[in-house]
């Protein structure tokens, strides 16, 4: 502790000449960011707040208000049904991408030793990104369809004789989209946590007898959740706001929070969309704050 | 005689505990170890100097067990180890950098390898707690248990790399320049410590360095490393006295060397012909030495004595370390030429710029390799 004292006590003292033009710089430098925020995150945000309780009829909308939409909302078994599939989807596919990239970044930021190659395999994680979001998730429907790749190959090598139908226009093609667009967004901040563990320690871990299972739990796994909260904080938000991919691969069978803002907002229904925003912001924040707790990143970082 | 180890020389019959017999060891066909062949004694400080690409932490981490070796033998005790996994040889490892595991306590730190090894782990949390109490207080570290490893001084971080390797009980340790990341006056202090805690142990530590003060002033017994072979073995003493070849005596940073080759009664250098009459050693790559602290400085006009060797040369600089003082001269071949002056024996003398003097020794004082 008193390392830690002696050691911010010089540039605390040298930079206090220079505080007195600091105000005016720093106020300057933040304007456009507290600006573009507010404009664009917090105003928006207090508006959805607001015309959620707004009067919702047929064919229009009036700023007169009512938690009538609020009521609707928790009582009617659609809403509901859409909030758990969307809790459920996302706990999957987090669970997935996981798996998935776990592996993937141990050999991409720790088996590889030589930090070119490394950083070239990284970035063929990315190449899927040159190609559109949109295009990315319409070809998994030529891959899983009744008569796609999958079924195909294997029906000819005999595994199976009829196609299998659940594969496309399921929740099951909607969890195997999803996990292949995100993974990426879980391999990259675990890679590079890993990739910042110095060979040594583990070596040392070695010489003192440890089996590789136990390096892998006692040093590497623990040295990585920074890694491992941060790609589940980026894999949660984007799949928590998700819709195209539930709209294009399940066939309209799979309802999420963000499907439901978009039938809303398309049929001007705008207060029902709010509320159904402002649940889908909550349970944001909430999963965000969940996994912020696990790890304390300021220290970590 | 000359290239026996300091127990054999004194007739003391002590067992090696590690052998290393004709080791090779190279890296995409640049060789690194090219036939190391060494016996180290048991409860014994060992260090091994080699200057940078000398293959010291190859030769470390091939005796750990980080790297094979492409040939030749290490015994431990009498077994052959070469193939068997690090964690099983018995022998600690302390790392330049510490490799302490950031996210552990220095207890957790110190308490992992008996946790955590694969064979007979140690599950009683107490017998565990106790063990690490007791090697808390025999590196000097009490009081921290609780601790941070991010949150300690470097000598400190060094104390616990140091008791985390001892508390697994090792039959060896390998230090890799132990003190390299230490400041000057924690590593003096560290110095004697590493000497104390190791006496203590009654283990064999191989100290890695690079500076050849460390390894004179640690080593019980100083390996030379040079070129991938061990160009000498030898107690402290015998090593700064007598070192077995040019290349040795280079390292240690002791001697003024000169090229030539011997005729009849006289060596002849780049600086002229140098009477022969000290010690001689075999090395078969001729060459002149003469200690830095056995030269004397004296006016251009006085002559030498019959039993002296004398050369002029400029004065340049001269660079004052409290008890010594270094001069430098530049030869007629334009190298430079180091005299070190201890004050105990005279009061420091000026010397003027550009200014010839005569540079002169014993004829028995210098050590010609023949």
């Amino acid at each position: 502790m008193t390392m830690v004292a002696t050691s911010d006590d010089t540039p605390v003292e040298t930079a206090a000449p220079s505080t007195r033009r600091q105000p005016d710089r720093t106020a300057l430098l933040l304007a456009p960011g507290v600006l573009w925020m507010l404009l664009f995150l917090v105003a928006p945000i207090l508006m959805m707040v607001y015309v959620s309780f707004w009067t919702q009829t047929t064919f229009k909308i009036e700023p007169t208000l009512t938690l009538k939409s609020w009521v609707t909302f928790f009582s009617s078994d659609t809403y509901l049904g859409a909030l758990w599939t969307t809790i459920r989807i996302w706990l999957i596919v987090l669970a997935s991408t996981l798996l998935v990239g776990y592996p993937a970044a141990l050999f991409v930021g720790l088996f590889v030793k030589n930090k070119t190659l490394s950083t070239a395999l990284l970035v063929l994680c990315v190449i899927p990104f040159w190609t559109s979001f949109l295009i990315r998730v319409l070809a998994w429907r030529p891959m899983l369809g009744k008569e796609g790749a999958i079924n195909m190959i294997l029906m000819k090598i005999g595994v199976i004789t009829q196609p299998i139908e659940v594969l496309l226009f399921s929740e099951l093609s909607v969890i195997i989209g999803m996990t292949q667009i995100y993974c990426v967004f879980m391999v990259g901040p675990i890679a590079f946590m890993l990739g910042r563990i110095d060979p040594s320690v583990i070596e040392a871990a070695q010489d003192l007898g440890a089996s590789f299972w136990r390096i892998f739990r006692t040093i590497i796994l623990p040295l990585s959740m920074p890694g491992v909260v941060v790609g589940a904080i980026f894999v949660s938000v984007m799949v928590l706001g998700e819709f195209a991919t539930s709209a294009a691969l399940s066939g309209r069978k799979v309802n999420l929070l963000g499907n439901i803002i978009v039938t809303q907002v398309g049929s001007l229904k705008w207060a029902f969309a709010a509320v159904a925003g402002v649940v889908l912001t909550v349970l944001m924040g909430a999963v965000v704050a969940a996994l912020l707790r696990v790890v304390d990143l300021k220290k970590e970082l | 005689m000359r290239d026996k180890s300091w127990p054999e020389l004194v007739g003391i019959q002590v067992k090696s505990v590690l052998q290393l017999k004709n080791v090779h060891k190279a890296f995409s066909g640049v060789p690194a170890l090219a036939g190391v062949d060494a016996a180290l004694p048991e409860n014994s400080y060992i260090s091994l100097l080699g200057p940078s690409g000398s293959g010291k932490t190859t030769l470390l981490r091939v005796i750990a067990g980080f790297e094979q070796p492409d040939g030749g033998e290490i015994l431990f005790a009498g077994q052959r180890i070469d193939g068997v996994p690090p964690h099983e040889r018995g022998i600690g490892f302390v790392f330049q950098n510490f490799a302490l595991f950031p996210h552990l306590s220095v207890a957790e730190n110190i308490a992992f390898g008996l946790e955590n090894r694969a064979v007979d782990p140690v599950t009683d949390t107490r017998v565990v707690a106790a063990k690490v109490r007791d090697i808390i207080g025999l590196v000097g570290l009490s009081g921290l248990e609780g601790r941070a490893v991010t949150q300690i001084s470097g000598g400190q971080k060094q104390r616990v790399a140091l008791a985390r390797t001892l508390v697994t009980e090792p039959s060896m340790v390998l230090l890799d320049e132990p003190l390299g990341a230490l400041d000057a006056n924690l590593r003096t202090r560290m110095r004697g410590e590493l000497r104390t805690i190791r006496e203590r142990c009654g283990v064999t530590f191989l100290h890695v360095t690079g500076s050849e003060t460390e390894a004179l002033a640690m080593g019980d017994t100083v390996l030379v490393l040079d070129r991938g072979r061990i160009a000498q073995s030898a107690d402290a003493g015998t090593l700064y006295g007598r070192p077995a070849s040019a290349d040795v005596a280079r390292f240690l940073n002791c001697y003024n060397i000169f090229s030539g080759a011997i005729s009849d009664d006289a060596f002849e250098s780049p600086v002229g012909r140098l009477a022969l009459g000290g010690a001689q050693q075999k090395s078969g790559e001729p060459a002149y030495a003469i200690r830095y602290d056995r030269v004397a400085i004296r006016p251009l006009h006085a002559s030498a004595a019959g039993d002296e060797v004398r050369i002029e040369a400029s004065f340049v600089a001269s660079e004052y370390s409290g008890a010594a003082i270094n001069s430098f001269f530049t030869l007629d071949d334009g190298r430079v030429f180091e005299v070190e002056t201890h004050l105990s024996h005279a009061a420091p003398e000026t010397f003027e710029e550009k200014a010839r003097y005569a540079l002169v020794w014993k004829r028995e004082d210098a050590l010609v390799f023949v």
